[in-house]
Order: C-alpha cells, then structure tokens, then sequence
C-alpha cells in the first residue's frame, strides 16, 4: 500500500505541495486528479524517490521512504509520463537490467510464477505484447511501445504498490485498453496502484478512489460518488463537470459558445 | 493578412542560431570566467606558435631565393592539400548533422519554405560548422607567412578571396557525398558508417603526417632531401585540385600581384559546386529526409560473450547488470567508441618513436638522462589517462541522461551505482596506461627500477584520477549534453585543472626519490644512499600515494553525497 501523510514540497517561498494526505489500500486503483500545475506530478515524484519532500511522510508497503528507501522503492513499481530508456539496450536486457537493480537473478524470482528472471521476462513481455520485440533495440521503438515496456519493468518485480504518471498519454485504443486489462488484474491480484491522470473518462472507469489536487492541495477525496456528492454533482453522469466545478474551471465551458 | 513562407530569405532562417548563440554569450554560466580563461590562454598560446612557426619557416626558405620560392609555393600547396581532404570529410558529417538529423528540421520540413531557401540556410551552417577550425588554424599560419616574406597587403586581400571559395568546393563536395548515402543507407546507419570514415580519415592523417617526418624540414643541412620530399607529394593530378589553385593564388600575392586565372577556376569552381549540390538537394533531400524519419531495424552486436563472462566475475546482481549494461551501451554507440581511435593512434605513433629511435647514437639521449625521460613518460601517460577520463569517465553519470530516473526510483543506493561506475571504468583506463608506460619505458631501455616505480605510480595515479573524474562527474552532472558537451563543462574543465595539478604533483614526488636512487648508483661517494636519503625516499613516496588515495576516496564520496542530494 501507498500512504502519504502531511507532505509538503516548497520551493523557496512557493509551495508546490501543501500538506497532501493520501492513502491507496492493497487492491484499490486511486485516481490522483488536478489540472496542470496542481501538484500531482511533483508528488507522483516525491512518492518515486526522485524528489525529496520538504515535510511529511511517504511509506511504501509500511517502509517509510526517507527512512528505508532501498526496501520502500524494492515494493513500488513507478511508470513515469514519458518513457525514458536506454536506447542501446534491447527490450529483453532492459528487463534483465531491471532485474539485476532489484536484486533478482535466476532462481530467486520469486513468486507463484516462473522460478527465474527469463521466465519473467518472457511473461512480462507477453503480457504487454512485446514477446516479437524482445531482442531489438529500444531505439527502434514507438511511444506506445517504450511505455509498454516500461510498464512492464514496473510491474516486472511483483511491487506491493504502483504509482503511474499520466499512463495512457500517446497510448493507441488498443495499448489503453491493455493497460486497464492489466491494472484490473494488478489490484485484483492486492497491488495497490496510485494513477496520476487527465483522462477523466479513464479515472471514472477504473479509480475505485479518487484524490483531486489544486494549487498542491487535496479540494476532494473519496469514492466517485462521494466526490460527485461533494461537488453537488450527483446527478452528473460524468466527472469532466464535476472536476470542472470543484477545481473552478467551469468558466472554460462558455469558450466553447464563442 | 497573409505573408507568403516561400518568399522567405534564406539568412531569415539562421536568425534562430545566431539568436540562441546571442543569448547564450548573454546568459552566463558557473566557471564561463574560468573556461574561458583556460580555452583563451590555451587560444593564444596556439596562436602565437603557429605564427612564430610559419613565419620562422618563411624567414628560412627566402634565404634560398629561387629555391626558396619553390619551396613555398610547394608549402603553401600542399598545406592546402591536407585541408581540402580535411575539409571534406568534415562536411560529411556536418552535412549528415544539418541537412537530416537536426531537431529543428522537423519544424522547417512542416513550413512552406522554398526547398532552394532551406538548402542555401543549412549550406552556409554546414559551411560554417565544418570549416571554421580550418580557418581558425590558417590565419596566424598565413599572418606568420605574411609576416616572414615581407608580403604587400595584396597578400592578404588573396588569403581573404582565397580561403572563402576554397572552403566551399570540398564542403560541397562532402555534402553531395552525405546526400547520396543517406538515399541509399537509412540515416542511423549512415551516421555510424560517416563518423567510422571521419575518423579513420583523421587517424590516417595522423599516420601519414609521421612516416612522411615532416620533421625532416626542421634540418636545414637536409634541404637537397626536402625538394625529394615534395616532389614525392607531387602527381600528374595535383594542377587540377583547388589546393594548387589556392597556393599559387597566394603565391602571387605575396609577389605583389593577383593570379587571375586560379582566383577565377576557384570562384567558379566553388559557385558551380553550390549550384549543383542545390539542385540535387531539390530532388534527392526529401526522399533521403524521409528515409531518416524512419526506424528500420538496425544490426546490432548482442555481446553474448559480455554476458557470460559478467555472469562468472564475482559481483552482486546489482553491479553485474550496471556493467553489462554500460559496456554494451558504450559499444553499441558507434559516436561513443570511435573517439578513441585518434587517441590509440596518438599513442601508436608515440610509441613508433621510440621504436625507431637509435637512442646510442644520439648523446642527451643515453645514459642518465634516458632514465630522467622516464617520467616524461609517467606525464604523457598521466595525460592521456585524463583525456580518456574526461571525455568517457566524468560524463559517465551524465550519460544516464533521461534514464536515471531508473536508477533513482529502484532500491540501489547511489554509493552502490557510482562505484559501480568507478569500477567499470578504472579496469580499462589500468590496463590501456600501464601497458603504454611498460611498453615505451621498456622501448627506451629505463633502469628496471625505475620501470617498476613508474608502473606502480600510474596504479596510483589511475585510482586517483579516475575516482576524480567519477566523482566530479557525479558531482556536476549535465543530463540533457551529449558526453563532449559534459567534458568541456564547467565540472570538466575543473577535472582537467585538478588532473594536471596532481599529475605535476606525481612527477615530482616520484622523480625526486627516484633521482636519488639514480644518483646513488653513479657510484661516487657523495652520492651514496645515507640513511636520510633513503627517509626522504620512504617519505615522499607515502606522501604521492597518500594524496592519491585522499583523492580517489574524497571524489567519489563527494559524487555519493551529490546524488544522494539530488532528490532536493
């Protein structure tokens, strides 16, 4: 599971994040919302290990991150919003790599699956329909298929939680729709999964929670309806106006009459 | 209102280079003070002997009149010539760079921009990128000419219309050559395939330059030889190439006159090639831009030998799979591992010296001072360790670039990955330096002694030098350069100031022991090894590997506490 508690991030005087309290249970999907500038991707980075917070604590699996971060970052699986790898690696070493960096080698795999990294790596590789591109160069990918595999990578060390920046941006319908396939069966399976997203539709689908974030301040926090509730919105059939009127946007609306 | 894109002028479309360079003269960086005043006192040395040297040079030959003008006429020829082949192959992979893979291509392409415009914008950046050394290096070289014949300012006019249409005739032709490999190869390929043919040229060069000794020059007692050896640089061809065209050209000018008739084949010669390499552009560069857009499968080494050989050494999971990682993607980048190869003919020929050195037949160079040469040695191999850790072992962290977020987010701490690097780096740089140092003290028939001291220095002086180098790198990372831009950064050019201080610093505590030691085998009572002496001995090789050690040990923990800080 993920908990954030009381975690603030300033910059000089600016505080980027404000006292954000959050908790994703095993099995739950959270949807973390906000328009751009709120807040969400320099928590998403804090919860990471990339950024340190200025205040507050973040615990992964109950290992608190500042103060067991090798055992805290073991238990998280991270997928950032653009899928930064090394291009000389073919996808197949860039899992073995992953493997290595998290301690794993063949016959201490773990788990209920394959007993070794290759197994591992050829199930992952399935998984995300990668298995054909194993031994190319990541270089000669697609968008889609660096977030693939990416994904993979972060899921490829059975994590207890997964915190996921933006996962579907450049994603064709059919990459989407994998990826909710597999974030479904993840929380089914008790990985807690923290989803950093624009697509509100995609939130509504699949967020069994949702935190909404403005000017790095939790405004909204609950199940869909509840937050529906919150907004006055119950009736709603979609969350775009309710995120719209809770973050002070529905102004934006009118544009579309000019 | 519209304005129609297509009308365009073709400078119009430099204003963003010239902008961003403005702006980057205007905005100023940590230690551009201090770069600037190591690359400008490195400028004006360079300067100063390349002018000293021509115009000496020039000062020599007019003491044999017509013989004299001969010469220079031949010089100036055949300086030219090494340029124009130089010249060449720079626009190959200027061109390669400008015309098909820059980023802001993908901009351009998308305007309506007239392609004759676009190819004039991109010529005169290619022009400009791939020939400013040379003129960088011709000018004092041609002021020293100038200078040492006395010329009249007509001379210098003739430089001016001379250097410009000489440039332009191998650019273009280089950048025809790109245009027609990119259409055949997909540009990735062509990429790898054009720095390969770049720096092998460069090696080539390099070779040529020492089996043709133009040292030989230098002896004036030797000058019957000298017109054999520009006659052997002489052939049937050589009238119609624009280096003999651009000799005499400025061969006139320094007799006061104007030669109309090479100026002209150089002018018109350079206007043809543009035109023409204009028009090919109009057909053939989209259809080869294309083909750069796309991401065919590309041939790779897969190292399976790497993997087994890294799955028997003793190491954790974790620092197995950073070094398999790192060499292979050093391999795999074509751009990364040919830069070694101008640095392994450096040493080659450095070692070919010796080689052919009949060191008993000349007298400073036998007997005691032989032994002294030992650690100019230990200086040329502490130099080209530092210019092998400044260019591959400080950008090492910075080579992670837009991936380390992989590293960061998983459960290795960052002592781990940077001594990761330490190692991965320190057991080539060992190898390659002892084996130069071994094999030229050897080739130069050093005391025994000696040879051991100097092979346990460089161990010293290696931990050190690439324990700074890692740390210093972690210590100031450039995550968005290229590893050439992360060398010449502020954090680089810090290295190499440190580097040169502690190499300086390990000549002297290990010369002067070993000097002692030296002495004392002379025989003469004055000389003999005291009990004192033998302390000093003791002392000041403790104080060279204690510095040593305190350097490699307080980098890399000084690069640990900086990426430990990054998360701030």
């Amino acid at each position: 599971m993920i908990a954030v508690q009381h975690l603030v991030k300033e910059y000089g005087k600016f505080r980027a994040v404000d006292s954000v309290t959050l908790e994703v249970k095993p099995g739950e999907i959270h949807g973390f919302l906000g328009p751009n500038g709120a807040g969400k991707t320099t928590t998403m980075r804090m919860i990471a290990g990339l950024l340190k917070p200025s205040s507050g604590r973040i615990l992964v699996d109950n290992h608190d991150l500042e103060i067991e971060p090798e055992a805290a970052k073991g238990a998280l699986g991270f997928i950032p919003d653009r899928p930064f790898i090394y291009d000389k690696l073919t996808a197949g070493e860039f899992l073995r790599f992953h493997a290595g960096l998290y301690g794993m080698s063949n016959g201490s795999a773990g788990g209920s699956g394959p007993s070794n990294v290759e197994g591992r790596v050829h199930e992952m590789l399935d998984l995300f329909e990668l298995r054909q591109w194993e031994n190319e160069l990541v270089e000669s990918f697609s968008h889609g298929m660096k977030q693939r595999l990416v994904m993979s990578s972060a899921f490829f060390h059975r994590p207890r939680a997964v915190a996921v920046d933006e996962p579907m941006v450049g994603l064709d319908p059919r990459g989407a729709r994998l990826i909710k396939d597999v974030f479904r069966r993840m929380s089914e399976r008790g990985v807690a999964i923290l989803m950093s997203t624009h697509t509100l539709e995609v939130a509504q689908e699949m967020c069994h929670r949702l935190s909404i974030i403005q000017k790095g301040r939790i405004i909204a926090q609950g199940t869909v309806d509840a937050v529906k509730q919150l907004a006055g919105s119950a009736n709603d059939e979609h969350l775009t106006s309710v995120f719209l009127k809770l973050t002070g946007g529905s102004g934006l609306q009118e544009i579309d009459e000019i | 209102m519209r304005s129609d894109a297509r009308s365009v002028s073709f400078p119009f479309l430099l204003l963003p280079h010239i902008w961003a360079s403005r702006n980057r003269v205007r905005r100023r960086e940590r230690g551009d003070s201090l770069r600037g005043l190591l690359f400008g006192s490195i400028g004006v040395v360079v300067v100063v002997a390349l002018s000293s040297g021509s115009y000496w040079l020039a000062r020599q030959v007019s003491a044999y009149e017509e013989f004299g003008d001969y010469l220079l006429r031949l010089g100036l020829s055949w300086l030219f010539l090494s340029f124009l082949a130089f010249l060449a192959f720079s626009g190959v992979v200027t061109a390669l760079s400008s015309f098909f893979l820059a980023d802001d291509l993908r901009l351009l392409m998308t305007t309506p921009v007239a392609a004759r415009r676009l190819f004039f914008a991109r010529f005169v950046r290619t022009l400009a990128a791939a020939s400013w050394m040379v003129v960088v290096f011709m000018v004092p070289v041609l002021i020293g000419v100038g200078l040492g014949r006395r010329a009249p300012a007509a001379f210098y006019i003739a430089s001016l219309t001379t250097i410009a249409p000489f440039a332009t005739i191998p650019v273009a032709l280089g950048s025809a050559c790109t245009l027609a490999v990119v259409n055949i190869f997909p540009a990735r390929r062509a990429r790898d395939l054009l720095m390969l043919m770049g720096l092998l040229f460069a090696v080539g060069i390099v070779l040529l330059l020492r089996f043709i000794q133009p040292e030989r020059l230098m002896h004036v007692e030797s000058l019957p030889d000298i017109a054999d050896f520009f006659a052997t640089l002489q052939s049937p061809i050589t009238p119609m190439l624009p280096s003999f065209w651009a000799g005499e050209s400025l061969f006139a000018g320094i007799k006061g006159g104007v030669d109309w008739l090479h100026q002209s084949a150089l002018w018109t010669t350079a206007g043809a090639f543009t035109v023409l390499l204009g028009w090919a552009h109009e057909r053939w560069h989209f259809p080869g831009y294309s083909r750069s857009q796309e991401a065919p499968k590309t041939r790779f080494a897969r190292f399976v030998a790497l993997d087994t050989l890294a799955a028997v050494l003793p190491l954790s999971d974790v620092r197995r799979q950073l070094l398999v990682k790192d060499v292979k993607i050093f391999l795999r980048d074509v751009s990364q591992w040919v830069q070694l190869l101008p640095l392994v003919a450096l040493v080659l020929l450095y070692l070919y010296n010796f080689r052919v050195l009949d060191l008993e037949r000349i007298p400073y160079m036998s007997g005691f001072v032989k032994n002294v040469y030992a650690f100019v040695n230990l200086g040329m191999a502490g130099f080209v360790m530092a210019t092998v850790a400044v260019r591959f072992v400080f950008p090492a962290v910075s080579a992670e670039g837009a991936a380390f977020w992989i590293i960061r987010t998983s459960p290795i701490s960052m002592h781990d990955f940077l001594w990761s690097k330490f190692w991965t780096a320190l057991a080539p740089v060992l190898i390659f330096t002892e084996l130069l140092t071994i094999a030229a003290n050897f080739l130069l028939g050093v005391d025994p002694f000696l040879q051991v001291v100097a092979a346990g220095a460089i161990i010293v002086l290696t931990f050190a030098l690439v324990g700074l180098a890692t740390g210093l790198g972690a210590r100031y990372p450039r995550f968005g350069a290229d590893a050439t831009q992360a060398a010449g950064s502020y954090g680089g050019v810090m290295f190499m100031i440190l580097a040169v201080l502690l190499i300086i610093v390990t000549i002297a505590l290990v010369g002067w022991p070993a000097s002692i030691y030296m002495m004392s085998k002379t025989g003469q009572y004055r000389w003999r090894l005291t009990p004192e002496r033998q302390a000093i001995v003791v002392i000041t090789l403790s104080i060279f590997v204690t510095i040593g050690v305190a350097t490699w040990r307080v980098a890399m923990r000084s690069g640990v506490r900086a990426l430990e800080g990054m998360r701030e």
